[in-house]
């Protein structure tokens, strides 16, 4: 066990600080934030992102050959902590990077790769994700969308629900019914498809937040190339389980950890600037134990999340470690917004541009937002059922 | 960077464990019979004290984390608690004792002939040790001592006193002059919990370990205590959790296990990441101990409070799952409900450490926005 980094880490760590001092605005996190209206934000994170890439900051530990920088795992995490340290924002482009690529390099064709995976690290193409549909949730192996095969073309037909980001995006990955005759699970097909193919439309769902960031997307006889597909026809599931492994796993749970612990840090800052009766809210022993708490959890995201990358590094395959990622984080954030409410007291109600809510109310609307991280990308009660079955090995 | 254990730790780890389950009284049900002097001596053949001692002292010069695994399975084993209070002292001595202390005493821990008792906590006076009230002055020590683990075998104690107005560590022995012993009545007879009264108590020559009132000798031994505790605390946890789920696999209600319901299933499942995140928290913690790292004593409160919570809430979700069985004093599950209460309040509860990491937490926040301001 060793947490130091060694001389070409250190060398990475510091070629980053130096970078980063000339790219991020003067006044970021003090001054400068990101815009408010949520299409200006959207594309204030495209630019921030194809700005990374442009300083060969994209793709860390994928292969050069496709446009990555070639690095580690370790040097991976050490961007992960330096984006941590100077707040800079987050990406557009999240599932292309995370979710599509990861699963193109892993089971896409050469020329798959060779195509997509450039696009993907210079944001000039932004993903979503065609997975869920309204009657396939949690039984995400019963989806009905329908990719039937005539000559070189599919022809797809269905709805998508939550999808996030279509509304930007260019490209979609979709889990299509390639034989509806077969067992549910083996008659799917995992499609590459082109958003601006005719026959798709989007409509935006509103959250409990009051964000439009996911869609539902319709499929109405939108043709797609049978060279795109990824794997073997009716071999979808397979594919579409590397995909949850990436979204649960170690790499997803480090860049959130990045955003929880800014967030954690803007709450003391708050609190300690909170006064409350005679003396500040910061002195508060429950107030300081809750605050103590999601330091701790905040801080074991981390830790979850770098003793996972040290498995895969040590040789372990991918597993419902993943999952036990995933559980974690999702509740230990959700811990950490609830605790922000109750910590706020009285003005926790007050929502932005109200002058009086508490950090611009961005505490609020995390609290709100935290309300998916225990039902995307498999809801708390599946995390627990993989968990149970494939690491407990207990019976189904 | 490598959050692994190598193949050595392990082995250790696993060493431990098989000897330990070569005494099965340790976990039966009966905490008056888990007080085997043999295992001490099984444990000091195996080369167990050996370990953190230096090389030049008869040792074999290892760290916290290469004997992180193997206090992990002291923990599980239910072992005497004088194994790890030793382990814990030596490593004051071996970092924080004067060349003459090292001198005399780490070649005889090495070998086993020295068990060393932790003697912390007052009445009154809660988890602070700077609270403390025991005194060291010329005539010796005098001070009344609360829940000192296995005081009555100990050779020595490690008593936190007050020293030329600080705070510091000395040593007494057992059987010197002035030191009193009575066993408590409490709640896991197995650890040999003591009120251990010095009246006077003879110092042994050189006493003082390290120098009192500055330097890093209590907030040392208060880290190390914390991080050996949250081991030992996971090491129960994951036994409880194997417990469980064993337990879930082959108890058939309703013509099914019961591990196939999914109000039995989730619980294990998240028992399971409990264990995990716990561990996560106590290994990164034994290893900025070894370093001596800078954020050494935020990571040992994160790992003792948070392993603390853990361990008895995993203990507390294993007997819930065996049901009426889980209850009944044969099954003994009630050994290891009772020894997480133990280590859940040596040397700070939950508490008490979530204080420790916010006050560490802010005086960070503010020296990072001092630098940044400057």
């Amino acid at each position: 066990m060793d947490f130091s980094y060694s001389p070409q880490e250190e060398g990475f760590r510091t070629d980053l600080r130096a970078w980063l001092a000339d790219a991020l605005p003067p006044g970021w996190g003090e001054t400068v934030f990101e815009p408010e209206d949520e299409d200006e934000r959207a594309m204030f994170r495209l630019a921030w992102e194809k700005k990374l890439h442009a300083g060969g900051w994209s793709g860390i530990n994928w292969p050069v050959e496709y446009g990555g920088r070639g690095a580690t795992l370790v040097e991976r995490a050490i961007f992960a902590e330096e984006m941590a340290r100077v707040g800079a924002p987050e990406g557009l482009n999240i599932i292309g990077h995370n979710l599509a690529g990861s699963t193109i390099l892993r089971h896409g064709t050469e020329a798959q790769k060779q195509y997509f995976l450039p696009r993907i690290l210079s944001s000039e193409d932004v993903w979503c994700q065609g997975f869920s549909e309204p009657n396939a949730g949690s039984d995400l192996a019963s989806v009905r969308t329908r990719a039937e095969r005539r000559g070189d073309t599919f022809i797809v037909n269905g709805q998508k629900i939550w999808t996030s980001f279509a509304q930007y995006s260019q490209w979609c990955f979709a889990l299509v019914r390639t034989d509806p005759d077969a067992p549910k699970h083996k008659g799917l097909s995992f499609l590459l498809i082109d958003m601006k193919s005719p026959g798709i439309s989007i409509r935006p769902l509103r959250q409990i937040s009051g964000e439009c960031e996911f869609n539902e997307t319709f499929f109405d006889d939108v043709e797609v190339p049978v060279d795109n597909i990824v794997g073997d026809i009716n071999d979808g599931w397979r594919i579409a389980m590397t995909t949850l492994a990436y979204e649960r796993g170690p790499e997803d749970a480090l860049g959130r950890q990045i955003r929880f612990s800014q967030e954690l840090e803007k709450l003391i800052d708050t609190v300690a600037a909170t006064p409350r009766g005679d003396a500040m809210l910061i002195e508060d022993p429950i107030v300081r134990q809750k605050l103590a708490r999601s330091v701790t959890e905040v801080e074991v995201m981390r830790l979850n999340a770098v003793r996972t990358f040290s498995k895969y590094l040590n040789g372990d395959d991918r597993g419902p470690d993943a999952s036990v990622i995933k559980l974690y984080w999702s509740h230990a954030a959700q811990n950490m917004y609830e605790a922000a409410m109750d910590i706020l007291g009285p003005t926790a109600p007050i929502a932005a541009p109200d002058p009086l809510s508490a950090g611009g109310g961005r505490f609020q609307l995390s609290y709100l937002q935290s309300k998916a991280f225990t039902i995307y990308s498999g809801s708390s009660e599946i995390q627990r059922n993989i968990i149970g079955e494939r690491m407990l090995g207990l019976p189904r | 960077m490598n959050f692994g254990f190598n193949e050595e730790q392990k082995s250790l780890g696993d060493t431990v464990a098989a000897l330990l389950a070569d005494f099965p009284a340790l976990t039966g049900p009966d905490p008056a019979q888990a007080r085997d002097p043999a295992v001490w001596q099984a444990l000091a053949d195996l080369g167990l004290f050996a370990l953190l001692v230096p090389e030049a002292h008869g040792g074999v010069g290892l760290t916290l984390v290469d004997v992180a695994l193997a206090i992990e399975a002291l923990g599980a084993g239910l072992a005497p608690p004088i194994a790890a209070s030793t382990m814990i002292a030596t490593d004051i001595i071996v970092r924080e004792g004067t060349a003459a202390q090292q001198a005399s005493l780490l070649p005889r821990i090495a070998t086993g002939e020295l068990r060393i008792a932790l003697a912390m906590l007052e009445n009154g006076q809660g988890y602070d040790p700077d609270a403390v009230q025991t005194v060291m002055g010329g005539n010796g020590v005098t001070g009344s001592k609360i829940l000192v683990p296995d005081a009555d075998i100990a050779d020595l104690l490690l008593v936190l006193s007050r020293v030329d107005g600080g705070v510091g560590l000395v040593l007494v022995a057992r059987d010197a002059r002035g030191v009193s012993i009575r066993h408590h009545a409490d709640i896991d007879p197995s650890s040999g919990l003591c009120e251990v009264t010095l009246d006077g108590a003879a110092l042994m020559d050189d006493a003082l370990v390290g120098h009192a009132g500055s330097g890093d000798v209590v907030p040392r031994l208060m880290d190390a205590a914390a991080i050996v505790y949250a081991g030992m605390a996971m090491g129960m946890a994951a036994r409880m959790l194997d417990a469980a789920v064993d337990y879930a696999k082959t108890r058939v209600q309703f013509g099914q296990p019961i591990g196939a319901f999914q109000s039995i299933k989730h619980r294990c499942a998240d028992m399971a990441v409990a264990v995990e995140a716990g561990r996560s928290a106590a290994y990164y913690a034994f290893w900025t101990a070894a370093e001596n790292d800078p954020d050494r004593s935020r990571s040992a409160s994160m790992a003792k409070a948070y392993c603390g919570e853990v361990a008895r809430d995993v203990c507390n979700e294993t007997v819930q799952i065996h049901g009426g069985m889980g209850f009944t004093w044969e099954l003994g599950l009630h050994r290891f409900l009772r020894r997480a209460k133990v280590l859940e309040h040596g040397f700070g509860n939950h508490v008490w450490h979530y204080e420790r990491i916010m006050a560490e937490t802010l005086a960070a926040q503010a020296a990072g926005d001092k630098a940044q301001a400057a």
